[in-house]
């Protein structure tokens, strides 16, 4: 019963990584590659149906963490207090700029959102390499220690490439070529990496397992239905992001 | 303020400004739920175009339930890590749940509705938003289930130094829980119809030559919606004093806000059964009734609002009623600068946020129905670009 709960733990945040890595890759492209409005608005349709379903990975992440891992929730979290609530800004402001950029029709607005879209995307990248530092030592390092910002340019960058290989896939005029199929698996390695590691200390922060068992009884027959509903997103939008103009 | 109220304070600012946009997403979730299922029974061009104008609403309205939501998820582990460490078993399974199950759904099948629109054949598309719509009001019960062990922690008992979980059935029956429940629906289905009655009234009022019929329906649907909701909230309202312990509502505050929204629902009650619904057919012609519809529309969110600080205060000093005080919930550690940054980042941006996303939502008002940006029909002269990979309208 453990065992599936860390699976979790360990398969979110991978999926997280490897599909919210080109949602935060193609925002912090936006002023690399979207020379003009219209770029940029095609940039975010791309990537527009898929947000909601990839951010929902991360949340549920922190679901198993506090529902089956209760000791460590604390413990990672308050361990890394400043980054958190940094992210989270971040991610808030992120997720507002989706939302709030084609709601006013100037372009002064339009820029502005997707200026905040592509700071926060970066700032969030480059959050998940200092945290991911602070983790593998314990939170004993400072949370800005140089390797953690080593780390942080290293996803930023890998993000970046893989948010381009999936334009790349759907908008080829932007960067051909690109296989955005590798990235998502290569993007997670980090992460993986990082778990793999600290996979005992895991373990001992796990939950009862009379709540382990309830928890079970409660989430896993929904697994497949979740599963497939993220299939169906794939599906529907294979072809492309659908007609413009597009909500996002 | 020391470290304790301030981080009480954080909470009660961002599950404050959380909460205002529940309530409506609540509220507003089966109504455009059903007029998308009339439109799609129907084929009418009118009902289209209702399910996307309050469709929009709905949806600008949610992406600041979201980024809210977001932030509550991981406060508990930022500054109330003594609660997660002692009940982290019990209360942690609720909330997992919702987070892995509801809330997953909800916004997976979310993007799906928004995005999917001419993409999904319809009765698919319909089925999104109705997926959406049960598994908002699953969040809300999940939440519900957690937020009610702290007020009565039935189902655990105390083994060592921290909280087990005995009896999960006993969670989900939980006395605080069965009638506290049906009253948040009571006040989603409450603030939804409010909502939907007041923007409609504006509409009438000031632009009566513009899509009358659409308002006229849109201004009928609400004033059924409230005799639905408000009924709902107030017979669930006065049916928790059952089960509410003594000296529950001591406090200032408590007992004050409490008492301001027990007057709001009384009013609102009355208005709904003595005017709104022998008004129904006339409602939208008699100019005079509009400012008034338009004046009613804070009055749910105040009261859901009210109602919060009233259930949440009452409890002090508990975090867990006679197990756990607010104070030994907080995260052991957590420095005046920590909390003071923490509580400074969110309420500015948050209610930065807020402030932006209610005027956003003024704004559809204001531009009316005729052409809604969500699910807008796909522009017809544009070119493609490349690939049929980005299909841009063809």
């Amino acid at each position: 019963m453990e065992l599936i709960w860390l699976g979790l733990l360990v398969a979110l945040p991978a999926g997280y990584f490897a599909l919210e890595g080109f949602d935060l890759g193609v925002g912090m492209l936006l002023p690399v590659l979207g020379r003009t409005r219209r770029d940029r608005d095609l940039m975010i349709a791309a990537i527009a149906p898929f947000v909601l379903a990839n951010e929902v990975w991360l949340v549920a992440a922190a679901g198993v963490l506090i529902g089956a891992f209760p000791l460590l929730e604390g413990k990672v979290l308050f361990g890394l207090y400043p980054l958190v609530v940094v992210m989270l800004l971040a991610w808030v402001l992120r997720d507002a700029g989706l939302w709030f950029r084609r709601r006013l029709d100037g372009d002064a607005w339009r820029t502005l959102w997707d200026a905040v879209i592509a700071a926060a995307s970066l700032t969030l990248s480059l959050c998940w390499g200092m945290a991911l530092y602070a983790i593998t030592t314990g939170f004993t390092a400072p949370l800005w220690h140089p390797l953690g910002l080593l780390l942080g340019v290293t996803l930023t960058l890998a993000f970046a490439l893989h948010g381009r290989a999936f334009l790349g896939r759907r908008v080829p005029r932007f960067a051909p070529g690109g296989n955005p199929a590798l990235s998502a698996v290569l993007v997670p390695a980090p992460v993986l990496a990082v778990l793999a590691a600290a996979a005992p200390q895991l373990r001992g922060g796990a939950a009862s397992p009379a709540t382990l068992q309830t928890l079970s009884l409660l989430v896993l027959p929904f697994v497949p239905l979740l599963v497939a509903a993220q299939v169906w997103v794939w599906r529907t939008f294979r072809r492309g992001a659908g007609p413009v103009p597009s909500f996002f | 303020m020391d470290v304790l109220d301030l981080a009480r304070l954080q909470f009660g600012v961002t599950a404050g400004l959380h909460f205002l946009f529940v309530v409506l997403t609540l509220g507003l979730a089966p109504v455009v739920a059903v007029m998308n299922t009339r439109w799609v029974r129907t084929g009418d061009p009118l009902q289209e175009r209702m399910t996307r104008f309050w469709g929009q609403i709905y949806i600008v309205n949610y992406a600041l339930g979201i980024v809210t939501g977001l932030v509550m998820e991981f406060q508990f582990g930022l500054s109330w890590s003594g609660l997660t460490h002692y009940a982290g078993d019990v209360f942690g399974a609720p909330l997992a749940v919702e987070t892995m199950v509801a809330f997953f759904l909800e916004s997976t099948f979310l993007g799906l509705w928004i995005f999917g629109w001419h993409r999904l054949p319809r009765r698919a598309h319909l089925a999104c938003i109705w997926i959406v719509t049960l598994t908002a009001y699953a969040s809300a019960f999940w939440i519900m289930v957690a937020n009610s062990f702290l007020q009565n922690p039935a189902g655990a008992a105390v083994t060592g130094d921290r909280l087990a979980l005995t009896d999960a059935g006993a969670l989900l029956t939980n006395k605080a829980l069965v009638f506290s429940f049906p009253h948040v629906i009571g006040a989603g289905l409450t603030t939804g119809a409010f909502v939907v009655i007041g923007a409609s009234a504006y509409r009438l009022w000031r632009h009566p030559g513009e899509d009358r019929e659409l308002f006229t329906r849109s201004l009928r649907t609400g004033v059924v919606l409230a005799v639905h909701g408000v009924p709902i909230a107030v017979a669930f309202g006065f049916a928790q004093f059952a089960t509410v312990p003594e000296g529950k509502f001591d406090g200032a505050a408590a007992s004050t806000g409490l008492g301001v929204m027990i007057l709001i629902g009384e009013a609102l009650l009355m208005a709904t059964l003595l005017f709104l619904l022998p008004l129904i057919k006339v409602l939208p012609h008699w100019r005079w009734t509009h400012p008034l519809l338009m004046a009613l529309t804070p009055l749910p969110f105040a009261a859901a609002i009210l109602g919060w600080i009233s259930r949440e205060m009452g409890r002090y000093p508990w975090m867990i009623r006679d197990r756990l005080t607010v104070a030994d919930a907080l995260s052991p550690g957590l420095t005046p600068g920590m909390i003071t940054a923490s509580l400074a980042g969110f309420t500015t941006v948050l209610t930065l946020l807020a402030v932006i996303d209610y005027a956003l939502i003024a704004k559809i008002v204001r531009r009316g129905a005729a052409a809604p940006a969500l699910g807008a029909p796909p522009e017809p002269d544009e070119p493609p670009a490349g690939r049929p990979a980005l299909t841009l309208g063809r």
